[in-house]
């Protein structure tokens, strides 16, 4: 079977249209992604001018690292006095003020809060911030134990556990992460990409009149379909971490910078309450890996649709159907308190950022499992349900032991 | 080696493609023949397990395909009827890949892969996308990998559709070549295909056997039943309406008529010797009407 993998990949994957899909797509994606930091960075010209980037990273050095009470205050003296300034809007609002940073008092004031001030205050209090969450589920603990209700005491207890010990020590620059973690479009296009790819890897045999030669050779069974199975899975994983990677050079390389990917994942304020103590680089691992596991699960639909039609339009229109079914889902069930119906949906696991950005918790037998592992364990079962029916769906030979079951029927 | 189909039977909703189909095939080259529709095709996918019969039984050397299993795939090389294979494949990756389907050992697989592409005249495209290859080249792909196993059982369906008459005569000599020491199995409605190689032919019609035998015997049977009839313009049409008529040839103001019947269609018609075309014809054609 081993040896069937590297011709079921070249059969399938290895064409000039999947090749050109993938590059076509790739620039489609960096081009993205430039709108993205040019249309949304502080450090964008198009957005604050062309000064505050330099200004940036030269500031940078002197305040970003470790957070002391040095480098505060060195902050706090440059930002106090701008602050007062622009209090009453009553300052000079030239553009060549020698003064100033950016040639304008205003601007220098915002340059500071966005920059530097806003996400180093926030750094700062997140520490007893994280300490008044753990306080106030210590309390909860004692309350629902008294009330006899165990679930809530144990959630409370795995939120206590969570959020203990919690502290940004560094300042770095997280601009980059607040949008790549946000960024959804490539994960559209590997969808897409594998949706084209897959659509083919069975109905390719039936159009080719291939279907039934296989089934007359000793290896042209089940161990073809599990080899069709293993290569399918290496294209998804090779397109996806193509595309992963990509988004995180591009960003990367666009943004100026991958600085903070050893700052804790909370210090992205909109993960305050995130559901994992890990890096920012860590984090952009954890969730590729999970990226790529939702879209294994659809992978695995899309095959499982190929092995049911003789045409290739039909299936295609319906796993892209199906597909943007789900995306809408996800849509709709996002942040709202459905948990389950938010978590059955695999292109939860696709966007995942929503499993990772809160604490959330499902009952299972009176525990509380964190969103991410019921979302995993969901999909797991999908891809289950489209494997077990794919082995019902194929045809097979009569001849072979078990044989027979289904042998010609194709819709 | 002996293959022996018994009572075999196969309805597609309700009505019969095979029906109480009973043969018995040894080595050599066995004709299938029959019109399209005659069941063909579904006695094949029976004989390599692509299909369930409804009833009966595919015996080998008295065993039951069934229980062989696996065994038995590994004895049997099978053409596909309208195989167009891999086209972005090189015709010697594909060949690679076949082996590997059949449980081929990498080397030998390699060694057998030349020498049958060197004697269907291959060796040349061995590294040509597949998609490249004309019709004829393609169906020599495609016994070359029904070979590549040393088949006991060679079964090719339909194996010269589509290909011209030159490359149907090649594939023919080709045929013969392979069928030394192993049962070949040849379904056509084209008699031509199989009138000089075959040692059998079974004649299906409407999924039922109609005569099995060998193509000496069948055309045997056949004596005193082809006739050369000479008509002119004024008395062919009518001979068209009320006679079977396998060919027919113009000479200047006379038309040579050649006619299948029990009985003799014309006091001036005289008996020709006859071919395994005329049995076809005999067999298969109803009442025409031209």
């Amino acid at each position: 079977m081993v040896r069937l993998i590297p011709f079921e990949f070249r059969k399938h994957f290895m064409k000039i249209s999947i090749i050109a899909a993938v590059l076509l797509f790739s620039a489609l994606n960096v081009v993205k992604i430039y709108s993205v930091h040019e249309g949304n960075s502080l450090l964008s010209k198009h957005v604050t001018g062309p000064l505050w980037k330099g200004l940036y990273w030269k500031m940078y050095k002197d305040f970003g690292g470790t957070i002391t009470d040095e480098k505060i205050g060195k902050l706090m003296a440059i930002y106090r006095p701008l602050e007062q300034q622009t209090a009453d809007l009553t300052a000079s609002t030239t553009h060549d003020n020698p003064n100033t940073y950016t040639g304008n008092v205003y601007e220098d004031f915002h340059f500071f809060r966005w920059c530097f001030v806003n996400p180093m205050k926030y750094a700062y209090d997140y520490k007893a911030y994280a300490q008044r969450v753990v306080n106030a589920a210590k309390d909860n603990i004692a309350f629902y134990d008294a009330m006899d209700n165990p679930y809530e005491a144990r959630k409370n207890a795995a939120v206590a556990e969570l959020f203990q010990g919690r502290a940004i020590t560094s300042f770095s620059y997280t601009e980059m992460y607040q949008y790549y973690v946000q960024y959804d479009f490539s994960a559209l296009l590997a969808l897409l990409i594998c949706l084209y790819g897959l659509m083919s890897v069975f109905l390719s045999e039936k159009e080719t009149e291939m279907d039934a030669l296989l089934l007359t050779t000793k290896a042209g069974g089940a161990q073809t379909v599990q080899a069709k199975l293993i290569a399918s899975s290496l294209f998804i994983c090779s397109v996806c971490f193509w595309f992963w990677l990509l988004d995180f050079a591009a960003f990367s390389v666009l943004f100026g910078s991958w600085d903070g990917a050893s700052s804790p994942l909370y210090v992205l304020e909109d993960f305050i309450h995130a559901s994992l103590n890990v890096s920012l680089g860590q984090y952009a691992v954890v969730s590729a890996l999970v990226k790529t596991a939702g879209i294994l699960v659809f992978g695995l639909a899309f095959l499982l649709l190929s092995s049911l039609f003789r045409n290739a339009l039909i299936p295609f229109i319906v796993g892209l159907s199906a597909s943007f079914g789900c995306i809408y889902m996800a849509e709709v069930y996002m942040g709202s308190g459905r948990v389950l119906l938010k978590l059955v949906n695999p292109f939860v696991l696709v966007v995942n950022r929503e499993l990772f950005r809160k604490a959330e918790f499902v009952a299972l037998w009176g525990y509380p499992l964190p969103s991410y592992v019921v979302a995993l364990l969901l999909s797991a079962v999908w891809g289950a349900v489209f494997i077990g029916g794919l082995t019902i769906a194929v045809r097979k030979n009569t001849l072979r032991k078990g044989g027979g079951k289904r042998v010609f029927v194709d819709v | 080696m002996k293959v022996t189909f018994k009572d075999i039977s196969k309805q597609y909703k309700g009505k019969y493609a095979l029906k109480d189909f009973s043969a018995e095939l040894g080595n050599g080259i066995c004709g299938l023949l029959g019109t399209n529709g005659a069941g063909k095709t579904t006695l094949i996918n029976i004989f390599v397990g692509i299909l369930r019969s409804d009833k009966g039984q595919v015996l080998i050397d008295g065993v039951d395909a069934r229980r062989l299993g696996v065994d038995f795939l590994s004895r049997i090389g099978y053409l596909p009827q309208f195989p167009q294979f891999y086209k972005n494949f090189k015709v010697m990756e594909f060949l690679r890949y076949v082996c590997v389907l059949k449980g081929i050992p990498k080397e030998q697989g390699e060694k057998r892969a030349k020498e049958l592409l060197e004697i269907v005249n291959l060796s040349d495209a061995a590294d040509q996308k597949i998609g490249a290859l004309s019709g004829g080249m393609r169906q020599r792909v495609g016994i070359v990998q029904a070979m590549l196993n040393n088949p006991d059982i060679l079964i090719l369906d339909e194996p010269t559709a589509g290909l011209d008459p030159q490359e149907r005569i090649r594939f023919r000599n080709l045929i013969a070549k392979f069928s030394e020491n192993r049962m070949v199995l040849l379904a056509t409605h084209i008699v031509s295909d199989i009138e000089f190689i075959a040692n059998q032919v079974i004649l299906l019609k409407d999924g039922q056997l109609l005569r099995q035998d060998t193509p000496q015997a069948l055309v045997g049977g056949m004596e005193g039943k082809v006739w050369k009839v000479t008509a002119t313009d004024e008395t062919v049409d009518e001979k068209l309406k009320c006679l079977k008529i396998s060919n027919m040839m113009r000479d200047q103001n006379e038309i040579h008529l050649r006619v299948i019947g029990d009985e003799k269609p014309d006091v001036h018609a005289v008996n020709v010797q006859p071919n395994l075309e005329d049995v076809f014809l005999y067999y298969f054609e109803e009442g025409e009407q031209w």
